[in-house]
């Protein structure tokens, strides 16, 4: 248990008669690459929200975050922006960037709750928020080294090509400095090189900035190369969990993912 | 600017880093200049302090444009205001301007074809408060997508502040009244910004509307109570001055009865100038720091703003907190320069007056808020002119029958051409025109 970051207990969320997750239970090992499956509407994105506090379980869950150093705490207490500030980033699958803002805009969001400059100081433009701007813009700019954003930083990003988006949303949950990130479908709609460089990065992450990934992810392949640890969703319900080799043969996955027709022949 | 993994000498080539004296030396000379043509204002000409204006203002553009820190900028240089050529240029051109313009109209100038040249100071001095209300209105409805129309709600309150701590407490002490008003503005401002935790767009326009309507109430009360029907006097005994410690000051030279009191277009327009500069400063700075940033990221996606760790609640609340307390001194200002504030002087028209000019100006640009006052309150000024003396339309008895009416009308057509063609307002054309003058002069420059 004490290497665990992150678990969660009976976790079940209800849209009005639909269970978009039923008591689901799960481990994230520290510094673990894990990765959560599952066909489409299978309650992977339902699962993250409820974990990042945007949906509101049913009484009876237990999600419970262990930063490292620090007195567990338990998640479905705060409010989303309080998480955040625990230490757990995540991205979504459809954007949540500003698109009319730029580049550097955007990844400096990320920093926000790093560099306190308080509104009447950064008004004055004090000597105070000169420093801690910079102190922002030298963390971003390593950000932007990293993920290779030095041409794109006065575009606005809604200007910007997809790949190049995700990107951005990457590199802002980066200058976060999360514990733990979640990724939302990171690598969805790219191209095979993009999705290289992506895989990348999120090594990157978490070798050299020492996160622990937790990962919704569409392409098999991909999640079998990098993933620690594979859970499979279908229908709200977990129906497999344990090692990628494990995951590749177990009946119910490769039901869940092909039709049980075909599983069969 | 751009990340080049250039071979050191190469780098040398496109680097250039100005020393100090040289980049503030353009600004320096914008500053001094206005004061010598200021001070020789009998014995020069107008035309050849026009020539000198426009001479200055190439030379200064010129200065400020070639000592830009060049090449790869470190961070610190980046986030510099006036980053590029072409802003620095700009920034010591309208300095110079700003300065050289009260000694401009302030002159016994008579323009050809009797252009209204008295009227303009007043307009101008008009523009500034308007400039500075407008600005914080665009802050908050523009730039944090907060739809409020409390803003006259605020100008109202100014006026209260205005009345008990600046008339009834100190008689006629704008100063204490200006941030007392910032104060009482930021709480209750915060106050009104309640509705916007729970409701968006038209609902929170709806709610924000109904606080105007009690702030009029507290006003008619307040009015009643302790001045009547009068209304409130800001002039005369109780026009601000300069306290008599003060007077040692270069260019305050007292009055017969020792007194140094803010009269008249030109000295309200050396206070409300810097007002409103610094105040608009402040709202750039705020808009490019860390608070700034979340406004925008509220406005765009409160859900992925929180999970950036912004509390939006407190986020939204600032905003209205700020903006309303940009808006109450401006209100402040206002009543002690026009100087009698009574019950009709705050009305509906007001609001939709503001809607206009940042509309106008551009959405969420503080630079538009600047553009569209000085249209709102510059464009009746040359149609009254041009009703009065253009040869063709002095002629057509319609448009002098109905002045107001047809003002309001060409202002209503522009706002929805400009609504049309230019969504970004005066501001983007500004951009685009700015743009334009940088190529062309990029082009011929070495």
């Amino acid at each position: 248990m004490s290497d665990d970051i992150l678990s969660f207990e009976n976790l079940t969320v209800q849209f009005g008669g639909v269970r978009a997750c039923d008591a689901i239970d799960g481990h994230v090992k520290r510094g673990s690459l894990f990765a959560l499956i599952g066909p489409n509407g299978a309650g992977k994105t339902t699962l993250v929200n409820a974990i990042s506090g945007v949906y509101k379980p049913l009484p009876g869950a237990q999600v419970q975050f262990h930063p490292a150093g620090k007195p567990t705490e338990d998640l479905l207490s705060y409010r989303p922006f309080q998480i955040a500030r625990l230490g757990v980033a995540r991205t979504f699958q459809n954007l949540g960037l500003f698109m009319g803002e730029n580049v550097l805009t955007n990844l400096l969001l990320g920093r926000y709750i790093h560099e306190h400059t308080r509104l009447i100081e950064g008004g004055l433009f004090t000597r105070r928020a000169v420093k801690r701007e910079l102190a922002a813009r030298q963390a971003i700019e390593r950000v932007v080294d990293l993920l290779d954003l030095g041409t794109f930083k006065r575009e606005p990003v809604g200007d910007l090509p997809y790949g190049v988006q995700k990107r951005v949303e990457f590199g802002r949950v980066l200058a976060m400095e999360p514990e733990l990130l979640m990724l939302d479908e990171p690598m969805a709609g790219m191209s095979v090189d993009e999705k290289q460089d992506m895989i990348r990065y999120i090594y990157a992450a978490q070798d050299e900035l020492d996160m622990t990934v937790f990962l919704i992810e569409h392409d098999m392949g991909v999640v079998m190369s990098i993933a620690d640890h594979v859970m499979v969703l279908d229908f709200g319900q977990k129906i497999a969990e344990g090692t990628p080799a494990e995951m590749q043969q177990d009946e119910r996955v490769i039901a869940a993912y092909l039709g049980t027709e075909m599983a069969e022949n | 600017m751009t990340a080049v993994e250039n071979p050191p000498s190469q780098q040398d080539s496109t680097t250039y880093r100005p020393s100090t004296v040289r980049r503030l030396l353009p600004f320096a000379i914008a500053a001094v200049v206005p004061f010598i043509l200021g001070s020789t204002t009998e014995n020069v000409n107008f035309w050849w302090k026009a020539l000198i204006t426009v001479v200055v203002l190439a030379v200064v553009a010129r200065m400020a444009w070639v000592w830009t820190p060049r090449g790869e900028l470190t961070h610190r240089e980046d986030m510099r205001l006036w980053r590029t050529p072409s802003d620095r240029s700009w920034a010591a051109v309208t300095t110079f301007g700003l300065l050289v313009l009260p000694f401009i109209l302030a002159s016994d100038f008579t323009p050809p074809m009797d252009f209204p040249w008295a009227t303009w100071f007043a307009v101008v001095n008009l523009v500034l408060i308007f400039a500075m209300g407008a600005a914080a209105f665009n802050l908050l409805v523009g730039y944090s997508g907060q739809i409020s129309l409390a803003h006259v709600a605020f100008l109202a309150l100014g006026s209260i502040v205005g009345g008990i701590v600046g008339v009834q407490w100190s008689g006629g002490n704008m100063w204490v009244a200006l941030p007392a008003a910032a104060l009482a503005g930021a709480v209750v401002g915060a106050i009104s910004g309640l509705p916007a935790l729970r409701l968006k767009h038209l609902y929170l326009l709806l709610a924000t509307f109904g606080f105007h309507f009690v702030m009029m109430l507290v006003w008619r009360e307040y009015l009643q109570e302790y001045f009547g029907f009068v209304g409130i006097r800001f002039k005369g005994e109780n026009s601000p001055r300069i306290a008599s410690w003060l007077h040692w000051l270069p260019g305050i030279d007292p009055d017969d009865n020792g007194e140094f009191i803010i009269t008249g277009q030109f000295r309200w327009y050396w206070v409300l100038m810097p007002i409103t500069v610094l105040s608009i400063l402040f709202m750039v700075n705020v808009v490019r720091t860390r608070e700034g940033r979340a406004f925008a990221a509220v406005r765009d996606r409160d859900v992925s703003a929180s999970l950036l760790g912004i509390n939006v609640a407190r986020s939204k609340l600032l905003a209205f907190a700020l903006s309303s307390a940009v808006v109450s001194m401006s209100g402040v200002l206002a009543s002690f320069y026009i100087g009698s504030r009574g019950e009709d002087s705050f009305n509906v028209q007001t609001v939709l007056n503001y809607a206009i000019i940042i509309v106008v100006g551009g959405f969420s640009s503080i630079q538009g808020a600047i553009f569209g006052s000085a249209f709102f309150w510059f464009l009746p000024e040359w149609f009254k002119w041009a009703r009065e003396e253009l040869w063709i339309v002095r002629d057509i008895d319609f448009l002098s029958d109905y002045p107001s009416e047809i003002d309001l009308a060409i202002k209503g057509f522009l706002v929805v051409i400009i609504l049309m063609f230019k969504p970004d307002g005066l501001a983007g054309l500004w951009k685009d025109v700015k743009g334009w003058i940088g190529r062309s002069l990029a082009r011929r420059g070495p």
